[in-house]
């Protein structure tokens, strides 16, 4: 059977077509700007362009690591990012298995729909929530503490605090949103399953524990090694909005310091320096846990 | 099926200017207008409105210059945003036959997408920090170049050798035109409630001490009420320094004209106690590092605070807002040092071309016209019968305007790109008389020397670049937090000795270096 791959492409013609968008849309904003990595290693000039640019090999690489500021940015950026894994990943599984074991159709799709909202708010609209309800002379959060008898907290001016309402605000933000694929794996779980366990004497606990969360495992694990990717990935938006120079200690992070010192400093050399930087970090990460997958079980992602 | 598909602003528009910068890379081929400072003549530059008139290639010729359209982009004042029909773009085009077509930036970086994407307006409103980084990248015009083609400028800078040193870089080239004429307007002066003061029998603080008793005090006999309020977060510091004989940052020393910071003098350490001591007894809002301008107008016009700094026309606007009482300017209280100051107000904004302009004779009509008398009495004034009528001789505005920010916001008068001179007086003239006091009183209590720097060479200032980000951000962190008590003051010599760590010495040595060349 030696089709040629003219054939082929015919056959599958409609498919390709299918995959095209997708297609064009990676080569053009993921796989050509990669060119762009060459002026993390040049004194990038915007008017002499790319190729006229001097070569400075690792001169920016070297600027970032003699920074002192370098090590806390990292390690904001990797703490956070490790929180938001920490807490935000297994809320939406666990949402899932409650909304699993619900009987009323009605309040199940009532609180799907709910929690499920505030993902579509845009991270402008969230931090001005927050600095809304958690300003001390204003906001609720702190006139009910205050009427509990306890000293306002001043929530956005303290170091100690960024991490704990940035990471909160995010898992709120997410676990609905994050739940809709595990209820889609929970319901592929054969039902018969469930009635085997139950004739076996199991309640629905032991009928979580044994058939739920095994079913939904393989999504769990893909999903796992992705976000492990992410970790030094977080949204920039919000970061830069909640926090202020009180909170620099814990809220300055890669995304920020790159945003002032390569956008609008105009060094785009050095950012990109540290962004190809932070890029080869989450390959490692990515890489480590999908070896690590593969040796403890079947699940991985390749 | 990943939860955050939301990619990081950063990177996409990195992405997108890098993007843009290849196209433009590849289409421009023959523009021949690359970072050299080889710029095409003007005479034979195609006018790209299409004129009818044939190309004049004698630029002598005042009169009647070709139709012809610019850009210009601007900064976005929320109190006076900009409205195409502004009456100042309609008297400019009278005047030279230029049609402006005004942009507005519309976040920090909007000026650096601009120009790494070469999609840059005819002109820009910019400030020295942004030349610095723009201008040796060759982003601007050098205008020295083109002197002869703008005689008023010319005329204007060899009258001002202040201007002139403060626009021209270390290689000769001038990048940008500062403004002039408005800086009083700039000007931060502090006030207090007149009548709330009256009523209670206390005395306006004549020192930092006092303005504690009496903030107290205030406290008292209003428990909800925060009788200090400021609205520039930690950049206050450089409104509060002058009355400690300081600038909160780099500056020249008034008395011996070296570069200095001012975080390490002793009298920055004062400054920092006192308002510790203010912030601990909640004498001013405890959420000071986020204060916008809506809640600061709030804080003012609801009776929850008594004693402000602010930008000195604020004074008669929250005036016009208050039901009762009124606001009064008041001296700078003394905090250390044997006088106390305001900083001194400038204007250190100004036009800057882009290299890659198009209509360059255009351009430098514009720059010319701004800066010419005309130009400075129509930006300023208006036209007779308009904006103005003549009485004994002497100009005065039409009722319409009510107070003097009604020439920014109805006609654009004074706003940011709409002038190259302005004539204060015109300004002035709208000030109800019982306002004028903080006009002229502040111009008492301002301190020698304004904290401008030096123009830096493109190697100097690529040597401290990430220093100065790295300084600014320990110092906003390491202030705030003395001043809110999270850092105990006994730690305050361990913050002084950090500094240095963070690079200080080289970034003064290097502003020194400039400023020694500058002198010579």
């Amino acid at each position: 059977m030696n089709t040629s791959i003219f054939r082929k492409i015919r056959r599958d013609r409609a498919f390709l077509v299918l995959l095209a968008p997708a297609l064009i849309f990676y080569i053009l904003f993921r796989y050509v700007p990669m060119f762009g990595i060459i002026v993390s290693f040049k004194d990038y000039n915007l008017f002499s362009g790319i190729w006229k640019s001097e070569w400075v090999g690792l001169r920016y690489y070297k600027m970032f690591f003699d920074n002192p500021d370098a090590f806390n940015i990292i390690r904001n950026t990797f703490l956070l990012g490790l929180y938001k894994i920490i807490f935000g990943f297994p809320a939406p599984i666990i949402l899932a298995l409650l909304l699993n074991e619900l009987k009323m159709k009605r309040y199940k799709r009532f609180v799907q729909t709910v929690s499920y909202m505030p993902h579509f708010l845009s991270p402008v609209v969230v931090a001005g929530i927050l600095v809304m309800i958690l300003s001390p002379s204003t906001g609720f959060v702190n006139q009910i503490i205050q009427d509990m008898g306890f000293e306002p907290i001043n929530f956005l001016q303290k170091a100690d605090w960024f991490r704990t309402i940035y990471v909160s605000s995010e898992v709120w933000q997410e676990i609905g949103w994050g739940s809709i694929l595990y209820l889609a794996a929970l319901t592929s779980i054969d039902p018969q399953l469930y009635e085997a366990a139950r004739m076996d004497g199991a309640n629905r606990w032991r009928q979580m524990w044994h058939v739920s969360i095994p079913g939904i495992m393989p999504a769990i694990v893909i999903l796992f090694i992705l976000q492990i990717g992410k970790i030094m990935e977080l949204g920039f938006d919000k970061v830069f909005l909640l926090s202020n120079a009180a909170t620099y200690e814990t809220a300055d992070i890669i995304s920020t310091y790159v945003y002032r010192m390569g956008i609008t400093s105009a060094n785009f050399s050095y950012a990109t320096a540290i962004d190809l930087f932070m890029g080869i970090i989450g390959l490692i990460f990515v890489y480590s846990a999908n070896v690590i997958s593969r040796k403890l079980g079947d699940t991985s992602l390749w | 099926m990943n939860t955050t598909m939301r990619k990081r602003y950063s990177s996409v528009m990195f992405i997108l200017a890098l993007a843009a910068t290849l196209l433009a890379a590849c289409s421009g081929g023959n523009g021949g207008n690359g970072g050299n400072g080889t710029t095409t003549d003007p005479a034979n530059t195609p006018n790209d409105t299409g004129s009818t008139t044939p190309a004049v290639t004698t630029p002598a010729t005042p009169e009647k210059p070709a139709p012809s359209k610019i850009s210009i982009i601007t900064e976005y004042s929320t109190g006076w945003p900009p409205k195409p029909d502004w009456a100042v773009w309609k008297w400019l085009q009278e005047e030279t036959n230029i049609t402006v077509e005004q942009q507005t930036f519309a976040s920090p970086e909007s000026l650096a997408l601009a120009v790494a994407s070469g999609e840059m307006p005819d002109i820009m409103h910019v400030y020295p920090g942004e030349v610095a980084k723009f201008g040796p990248q060759g982003a601007f015009l050098d205008l020295s170049q083109h002197m002869d083609k703008m005689p008023n400028v010319k005329a204007f800078l060899d009258s001002n050798p202040e201007f002139l040193t403060r626009v021209t870089q270390p290689d000769g080239k001038i990048y940008n035109l500062i403004n002039s004429g408005g800086g009083a307007g700039n000007q931060l002066v502090w006030f207090y409630r007149e009548d709330i003061f009256q009523k209670h029998d206390l005395k306006p603080p004549t020192t930092w001490d006092e303005l504690y008793t009496v903030s107290k005090k205030l406290k008292e006999l209003y428990p909800d009420s925060y009788p200090f309020v400021f609205r520039h977060g930690i950049g206050t510091l450089n409104t509060f320094g002058p009355s400690f004989g300081i600038y909160p940052e780099y500056f020249r020393d008034p008395s011996t004209g070296k570069f200095r910071y001012g975080a390490n003098d002793p009298s920055f350490k004062t400054m920092v106690t006192q308002l510790n001591k203010l912030y601990s007894d909640g004498l001013f809002p405890p959420d000071w590092l986020s204060m916008d301008y809506k809640s600061w107008t709030q804080f003012m016009t609801t009776n929850k605070s008594f004693i402000s700094v602010q930008y000195v026309g604020q004074i008669e606007i929250i005036n016009n807002q208050l039901t009762e009482g009124k606001l009064k300017f008041m001296a700078p209280p003394l905090g250390a040092g044997d006088k106390a100051y305001l900083p001194k107000a400038t204007e250190d904004f100004g036009f800057a071309v882009s290299s890659n302009t198009k209509n360059l004779d255009a351009v430098l009509r514009f720059l010319d016209y701004m800066y010419s008398p005309k130009g400075k009495e129509v930006q300023s004034w208006g036209r007779e019968g308009e904006t103005y009528t003549i009485e004994n001789g002497k100009k005065k505005f039409l009722p319409i305007f009510k107070e003097a920010n009604d020439l920014r916001r109805e006609v654009g008068i004074g706003t940011h790109g709409a002038y190259g001179l302005l004539d204060f007086d015109a300004w002035i003239a709208l000030v109800k008389e019982d306002e004028k006091e903080p006009y002229i009183e502040s111009q008492k209590y301002s301190y020698p020397l304004a904290p401008s720097l030096p123009n830096l060479t493109k190697e100097e200032s690529a040597t401290i670049v990430t220093q100065t980000d790295q300084l600014f951000k320990h110092y906003s962190t390491s202030v705030s937090k003395f001043i809110m008590g999270e850092t105990p003051l006994a730690e305050w010599d361990a913050f002084v000795s950090s500094l240095n760590q963070y690079g200080l010495p080289q970034i003064l040595e290097t502003y020194q270096t400039a400023d020694d060349r500058v002198k010579k």
